[in-house]
């Protein structure tokens, strides 16, 4: 199959910001199906753990995009695209599995609001989910770009979003790590 | 900061016992089993320089972890996690090398409460059942 790198929460799900833990542990619903089909595992940091600890507040992309905390990106960035070349030039297939809606993490779905700041006042189910990577994810792809790696295909865990359905959540993980790789057998 | 239904412990997990081979011990399994998250060392295939960058970043999410008093443990083994561990002024935790999988399990059922799972002292949480809901 290939190397799926994942979010440090899929499998420790103790990184999460508080209230944010689905499961002791391992988030059984996409592991499961990565190991059912073959792939090979390789967790990535969690961006925000190290950076605004285990007491963090929810928070929004505007919140944390700082220079430092760009700063700190950029060096995990670093780090796994050197295990990703790695794995390129070993001729694997590699995928990259976020978590959608994280300011952090997001693959195709973030979190955005430009208000959002000062004492938490904001009601629940604020309109915050927005197209777009979080700013690790962002890092990596430009961090990947500066070498001239192409990225990977990305899914996401799909907790966060309205309407979370395992099953959904399950097929179109199943339809990034079917899918045939890109031209040339090289992510 | 509400409950969540973490477990509040944190196994550093060598990459063999993540990605296992035929017939190995595996380290998801056991760690699912009993309600312990997975902090993944780097795989031994890579070069050193690799592998160094990215121990200096387990290194430091472990600290987090144990400066707020959730349980670390150690599976199996990985060259130059100790030196990194030092960087942050950690210790190698307590930790198996398990010949089976019945031993890890055991292992990982038989530590103590975390700390961080009670914070007003041991009267004041059963704390999380860690092998209700592997999800």
């Amino acid at each position: 199959m290939g190397v799926a790198f994942v979010a440090h929460c899929l499998l420790n799900q103790n990184s999460k910001v508080g209230d944010g833990a689905h499961c002791a542990g391992i988030y059984a619903p996409v592991i499961d199906v990565l190991r059912e089909k073959g792939w090979r595992i390789e967790q990535m940091p969690c961006p925000e753990l190290a950076f605004t600890g285990l007491n963090r507040f929810w928070a929004v992309r505007e919140q944390l995009d700082t220079a430092a905390y760009r700063r700190h990106c950029a060096r995990l960035a670093t780090a796994v695209a050197d295990a990703i070349a790695v794995r390129v030039e070993q001729g694997e297939d590699v995928v990259l599995i976020g978590v959608q809606g994280s300011p952090s993490m997001g693959v195709t779905i973030t979190s955005s609001d430009p208000e959002r700041g000062g004492r938490p006042e904001w009601p629940d189910g604020s309109p915050e989910l927005v197209s777009g990577e979080g700013i690790f994810i962002e890092s990596l792809r430009q961090e990947l770009a500066s070498r001239g790696t192409g990225f990977p295909r990305v899914a996401g865990e799909t907790h966060a979003i309205p309407g979370h359905d395992e099953a959904v959540q399950r097929a179109d993980l199943e339809a990034v790590l079917d899918a045939p790789r890109p031209e040339g057998g090289r992510t | 900061m509400e409950r969540d239904d973490r477990s509040f412990r944190v196994a550093l997990v060598a990459d063999g016992y993540v990605n296992p081979p035929p017939g190995g011990v595996d380290g998801i399994a056991a760690a699912a089993e009993t309600g312990w998250g997975v902090l993944q060392l780097p795989a031994e295939d890579y070069p050193a320089g690799v592998a160094q960058r990215l121990l200096a970043e387990v290194a430091e999410q472990a600290e987090e972890f144990w400066r707020h008093g959730y349980d670390l443990v150690l599976v199996g083994q990985r060259d130059g996690l100790s030196e990194a561990l030092a960087q942050v002024g950690l210790a190698v935790p307590a930790g198996i090398v398990p010949p089976g999988p019945a031993e890890l399990v055991d292992f990982l059922s038989s530590r103590p409460n975390p700390a961080a799972a009670f914070p007003a002292g041991p009267e004041s949480s059963p704390g999380p059942d860690v092998t209700a809901d592997r999800r």
